[in-house]
C-alpha cells in the first residue's frame, strides 16, 4: 500500500484541540475531527468493486449519490472484522493529494460520543520505530482515564 | 491615461453607445442616461490629464447633450453628431493606448455641419496592435463569462451571415449579425481586450452600412465577415485557453491590420462608398435613428439558417420567443440526482408489503397519482439537460460552404430535424465527428462538377444531414448522392496497408466497416481537410465514446449513408442486469448481441484453458465474469449458467454470467476519484432496491483478457 508522499510541512501537522467523534475498532478507540464528518449511517448493503485493494469494501447509494466505502478495521489490519448491531458507516469528506474533495464511508466497529478535547490532553504520537507506522495519526488524548488516537482522516484513506 | 480610467471611460462610452440605441428624434428617450454617464466621463477625465483632444471632445458632447436637455429633446442633428462622436471617442481612447492621438478632426468645432468626417482612415492601424495581456487575477470571472457570450454570439454570426448568402437583404439577420458584433465590441472594450474591440467594431460598422441599405452584401463582405468572425473566435480560443489555464498565461497577438484592410476595401469597393463610416454620417441622421428603432422591438430574433427554405417568408422565423434561464450544470446535476432518489424511494414504498395489505381505495388513488407525478418529474428533469441539436447542424452548413469552394465542388447541404433533442453532453461531442462526416462526404462522396454531369447527375451535389428520433435513440443521417463507397478499392487498400490478411473474404458490411479501422484512409490525394489517415477511426471512437453507434450503407454511384445511433442521453443506459454470485452488474444493452444457455457441445477448450463457444457455427472466445473479478459464482458449469454475446471493437465474443434479472433504464453515476483506474468498469446505477450495480464497461473487459492481467 503506497502512502502519498509528505512534505516536511505536513508531517508536522500537530494534534489540535477541539471536537473529536470518537469510535471503536475492536477495542481502541479512535477519533476524527468533528469537522471531516457529514454524517454516520447505519451498515447497508455494500456492492464491491472488483481489483481493490481488499480495505475498499466497495460502493454505497448515500441518497442518490455514489461513495466508496473503507473498512478501517481491514485498513488497520484488525483480525476481525464482523459485522454486529453497533457496526455503522461514518461518512467523512476527505481532501486527495489533487485538492479534489470527496465523500468516503468509514467502516468502524461502533460510534461512540463527541470528545471535546482540550490541549492539555493531548501529547505528540509516541515513537514506535519500524513496528507501527504512526504517519496517520496526529496525536494522542487521554479523555476520561481513556486514550483515543486522534486520525488524520485524509491520510488514512488516501493511499 | 491610467489603465483603470481607460477602462473606465471605454466602458462609459460602451453604455453611452447602447443608450444611443434607444434615442430617437423628436424624443427624450435615453436623454437622461446618456446624461449621466457623461458627467461620469467628465468626472473620471478631471482627476487624470487627458489628452487635449478627448477632453475638447467631451466638452462638445456636453455642449450638444446640454443644449437637448434644454430642448427636452434629441434632435436629429445631434444625435448623428453623438454617434460620430461616440465612435471617435472608441477609437480615440483605444489608439491612446498603443499609438499617437488621433488628430482631432476640426470638424467638430463647425458644429452645424452633419458632414463630420471621420477619424477612422488616420487611426487605421498600419501596424498591428500590440499583444493583449491578461488581467487573470482581476477579470477571470468576467473573462469566463465573456468567453461564453462571445461563443454563443460568433455562433449566431456565423448563422446569421451564412443565411445572408440566400437572403442578402434579410432585416432580421442583419439586425443580429450587427447586434453580435456590437455585444462582443462591447464586452470586449470592458475587458481591455483591444485588437478584438477594434476588429469588432469594423466589422459592426460593415453591418451598420448594410443595414442602412447603403452597402448590399455580396459574397465578398460575407467571406470578409466569416474571416473576421474566425479571427475573433481564434482570439476567444487562445483567451480561453488561458482563463482555464490550459496555457500558462502570455501575451496574445491579434493580426487584424489586414483585415481591417480587407474590410474597408470591401466597403468601399462594394458599395462605391469612400468609407464605412463617413457612409453612415454624411447620411441624413433622420434615416439612421429610426430604422435602429423600428428593429428594437424584437429583442430575440432568430436568425437561424433555413437552407432548405429559402422561399421561407419573414412570419415564421418569428417564432415565439421563450425565457430561459442560465443554470449551473452542478445544480441541475443534484436535482436529477435527487428525483432519481426520490422515484426509487417511491418504488420502494409502493412495493412494502404491509402497504400490500391495506385494502383503501382512497390510498391506491392516491399512491398512483404519487407515481404519475413523480414519472413526469424524472422525465421533466431528464429533457432538461437535452438541447436542439440545431446549432451543431448549423456549423455544418459553413463547413460545407468552405469545404466545397475549397475542393471546386457545388454542394448543397439540406438539414431536417434541426430540432431534434439531444443530453447537451452528446451534443458537444457529436461535433467533431460530425466535422469529420461531412468533410469526408464533401471530399471522397461528391464528386466534381463535370464527373457528375457526366453521370448524368445534376452538377451540384446534394448531402443530407438529418436527426430523428427512433425507439430510445436518436439517429443522425449523412447521405450524400456522391460516388459511393468503392468496395474493391477498399479492400485493396486494406490489404495493401495490411489491415487485412491478403486473402481474406469479407462481406460488403465487414469491408464498410474497415473504413473505421485506424490508419485507413482512401483519399486519392492529401488534401489539407481530409485524407490524412485518421477520421473515421476518429469518428467511430468517438461515437463509441457516446456509447452509440454507427452504421455505412452505399451503393456505388448512387452515393452513401452514414447512420449514427445514439443514446438520447448519456445520463440513462439502457442496460441488462446481470448476476454472478451476489454482485450483480449492468451490461449496456447496445453492446449485446443475444444471450442464451449454452449445451454442452457448444463449449470446446484449447489448452485446457482457452475456452470458446460456437454459436451458430462461428467460434468466439468465452470469458468468465466471475475469473475476471474474482467473484465466487453460483455455479462454474456453463451448462447452467447464461452466455451473453457482447460485441467489442467489431468483434463477438462471450461473457458467462450466473443469471440474467432484468432489462432496464438506469441512471449513470460516475463511480468517482477513488475507482477512476478501475478497468472493465464505466459507472455505476443505482438499483431499484436502492443498491448500487456496476456497469461493465465491454470494451475495457475483454482488453483486460488481451492483456493477460487476469486472475493475478
Amino acid at each position: 500500500m503506497s502512502t502519498a508522499i509528505i512534505t516536511p510541512t505536513e508531517s508536522s501537522t500537530h494534534p489540535t484541540a477541539g471536537k473529536y467523534l470518537s469510535f471503536l475498532l475492536g477495542n481502541e478507540s479512535y477519533g476524527i475531527d468533528v469537522l471531516k464528518i457529514r454524517e454516520i449511517i447505519r451498515m447497508v448493503d455494500i456492492t464491491s468493486v472488483p481489483q481493490m485493494p481488499a480495505y475498499i469494501k466497495g460502493v454505497i447509494n448515500l441518497r442518490g449519490k455514489i461513495i466508496p466505502v473503507v473498512d478501517l478495521r481491514i485498513r488497520f489490519g484488525f483480525p476481525n472484522c464482523e459485522t454486529t448491531e453497533r457496526t455503522c458507516i461514518v461518512v467523512v469528506q476527505v481532501r486527495t493529494p489533487q485538492n479534489i474533495t470527496i465523500q468516503m464511508g468509514l467502516i468502524v466497529d461502533a460510534v461512540e460520543e463527541v470528545l471535546n478535547i482540550v490541549a492539555g490532553d493531548l501529547e505528540e504520537t509516541p515513537d514506535f520505530g519500524t513496528q507501527l507506522d504512526t504517519e496517520y495519526l496526529t496525536g494522542m488524548a487521554k479523555v476520561k482515564g481513556r486514550v483515543t488516537s486522534l486520525l488524520d482522516i485524509d491520510r488514512v484513506i488516501i493511499s | 491615461m491610467t489603465t483603470t480610467n481607460y477602462m473606465e471611460v471605454s466602458c462609459r462610452i460602451e453604455k453611452l453607445a447602447m443608450e444611443m440605441v434607444f434615442t430617437q428624434p423628436g424624443k427624450d428617450d435615453g436623454l437622461l442616461p446618456i446624461n449621466s454617464l457623461l458627467s461620469e466621463i467628465e468626472d473620471s477625465f478631471s482627476t487624470q490629464p487627458v489628452p487635449e483632444p478627448i477632453a475638447q471632445a467631451v466638452g462638445l458632447a456636453r455642449k450638444w447633450v446640454d443644449a437637448a436637455l434644454e430642448e427636452g429633446f434629441f434632435s436629429t442633428d445631434c444625435l448623428a453628431r453623438l454617434s460620430t462622436w461616440n465612435q471617435w471617442m472608441q477609437r480615440a481612447l483605444q489608439t491612446s493606448a498603443e499609438l499617437p492621438l488621433p488628430p482631432f478632426p476640426p470638424i467638430f468645432t463647425v458644429v452645424a455641419s452633419t458632414q463630420v468626417p471621420n477619424p477612422a482612415p488616420e487611426t487605421l492601424p498600419s501596424v498591428e496592435p500590440l499583444p493583449v495581456s491578461l488581467d487573470l487575477a482581476e477579470n477571470a470571472d468576467l473573462l469566463r463569462e465573456f468567453i461564453g457570450e462571445a461563443r454563443e454570439h460568433l455562433q449566431e454570426i456565423e448563422m446569421g451571415v451564412l443565411s445572408l448568402e440566400d437572403k442578402p437583404k434579410d432585416e432580421h439577420t442583419l439586425h443580429s449579425i450587427f447586434r453580435g458584433f456590437h455585444s462582443l465590441k462591447g464586452g470586449s472594450g470592458f475587458l481591455n481586450l483591444g485588437p478584438m474591440n477594434r476588429l469588432a467594431h469594423e466589422l459592426e460598422s460593415l453591418l451598420e452600412l448594410a443595414r442602412q441599405h447603403k452597402l448590399d452584401i455580396t459574397s465578398d463582405h460575407i467571406d470578409v465577415i466569416l474571416a473576421g468572425a474566425d479571427a475573433l473566435k481564434k482570439f476567444m480560443a487562445a483567451v480561453e485557453r488561458q482563463v482555464e489555464g490550459s496555457e500558462p498565461p502570455h501575451p496574445i497577438s491579434m493580426p487584424i491590420a489586414a483585415l481591417v484592410a480587407r474590410i474597408t476595401d470591401v466597403v468601399q469597393g462594394g458599395s462605391g462608398e469612400p468609407d464605412q463610416e463617413s457612409g453612415s454620417t454624411t447620411s441624413s441622421s433622420a434615416q439612421i435613428t429610426p430604422e435602429t428603432n423600428s428593429e428594437l422591438p424584437s429583442p430575440e430574433p432568430h436568425p437561424e439558417k433555413r437552407n432548405d427554405s429559402a422561399a421561407e417568408q419573414e412570419a415564421p422565423e418569428q417564432r415565439s420567443i421563450r425565457g430561459s434561464v442560465k443554470v449551473d450544470t452542478g445544480k441541475l446535476d443534484s436535482l436529477i440526482d435527487l428525483v432519481g432518489e426520490m422515484v426509487v424511494a417511491q418504488a420502494q414504498v409502493l412495493e412494502d408489503p404491509a402497504l400490500a395489505k391495506l385494502e383503501s381505495q382512497q390510498l391506491a388513488r392516491n399512491l398512483s397519482h404519487l407515481r404519475r407525478i413523480s414519472n413526469d418529474l424524472q422525465r421533466i428533469s431528464m429533457s432538461l439537460r437535452m438541447v436542439p441539436i440545431r446549432s451543431t447542424f448549423h456549423k455544418m452548413t459553413r463547413l460545407v460552404r468552405d469545404l466545397s469552394a475549397k475542393a471546386g465542388k457545388l454542394v448543397e447541404l439540406r438539414l431536417s430535424g434541426e430540432e431534434t433533442e439531444l443530453d447537451r453532453n452528446i451534443i458537444e461531442e457529436l461535433s467533431d465527428p460530425l466535422v469529420h462526416m461531412i468533410r469526408n462526404s464533401v471530399d471522397h462522396g461528391i464528386e466534381k462538377p463535370e464527373v457528375r454531369v457526366a453521370r448524368g447527375k445534376p452538377a451540384r451535389g446534394e448531402i443530407r444531414l438529418r436527426a430523428r428520433h427512433e425507439g430510445g435513440n436518436v439517429v443522425i443521417e449523412i447521405t450524400d448522392d456522391g460516388a459511393g463507397i468503392n468496395a474493391e478499392r477498399v479492400l485493396a487498400k486494406a490489404r495493401e496497408r495490411g489491415i487485412i490478411e491478403p486473402n481474406a473474404e469479407l462481406t460488403e458490411k465487414e469491408i464498410f466497416a474497415l473504413l473505421f479501422a485506424p490508419g485507413f484512409s482512401t483519399a486519392e490525394s492529401i488534401t489539407d481537410i481530409s485524407g490524412r489517415g485518421v477520421g473515421m477511426d476518429v469518428v467511430k471512437r468517438n461515437v463509441d465514446k457516446l456509447r452509440g453507434k454507427i452504421e455505412i450503407e452505399s451503393v456505388p454511384q448512387r452515393g452513401s449513408t452514414f447512420t449514427i445511433y445514439l443514446p438520447l442521453t448519456l445520463a440513462i443506459i439502457d442496460g441488462l442486469l446481470v448476476s454472478v454470485g451476489r454482485e450483480r452488474f449492468i451490461l449496456p444493452t447496445l453492446s449485446v448481441r443475444e444471450s442464451f444457455r449454452p449445451t454442452a457441445d457448444m463449449i470446446s477448450s484449447v489448452c485446457g484453458r482457452g475456452e470458446m463457444v460456437t454459436v451458430r457455427g462461428q467460434i468466439r472466445p468465452l470469458l468468465r465474469l466471475h475469473q475476471y473479478f474474482n467473484l465466487q459464482p453460483d455455479t462454474t458449469d456453463p451448462t447452467q449458467a447464461i452466455v451473453i454475446v457482447v460485441q467489442s471493437e467489431g468483434q463477438d465474443r462471450c461473457l458467462l454470467v450466473d443469471r440474467l434479472l432484468a432489462k432496464q433504464e438506469v441512471v449513470i453515476k460516475g463511480l468517482g476519484e477513488t475507482f477512476k483506474n478501475s478497468r472493465g468498469l464505466t459507472g455505476a446505477a443505482i438499483l431499484g432496491d436502492g443498491r448500487v450495480g456496476l456497469i461493465l464497461d465491454v470494451n475495457s473487459l475483454v482488453a483486460l483478457k488481451d492483456s493477460a492481467s487476469l486472475q493475478e
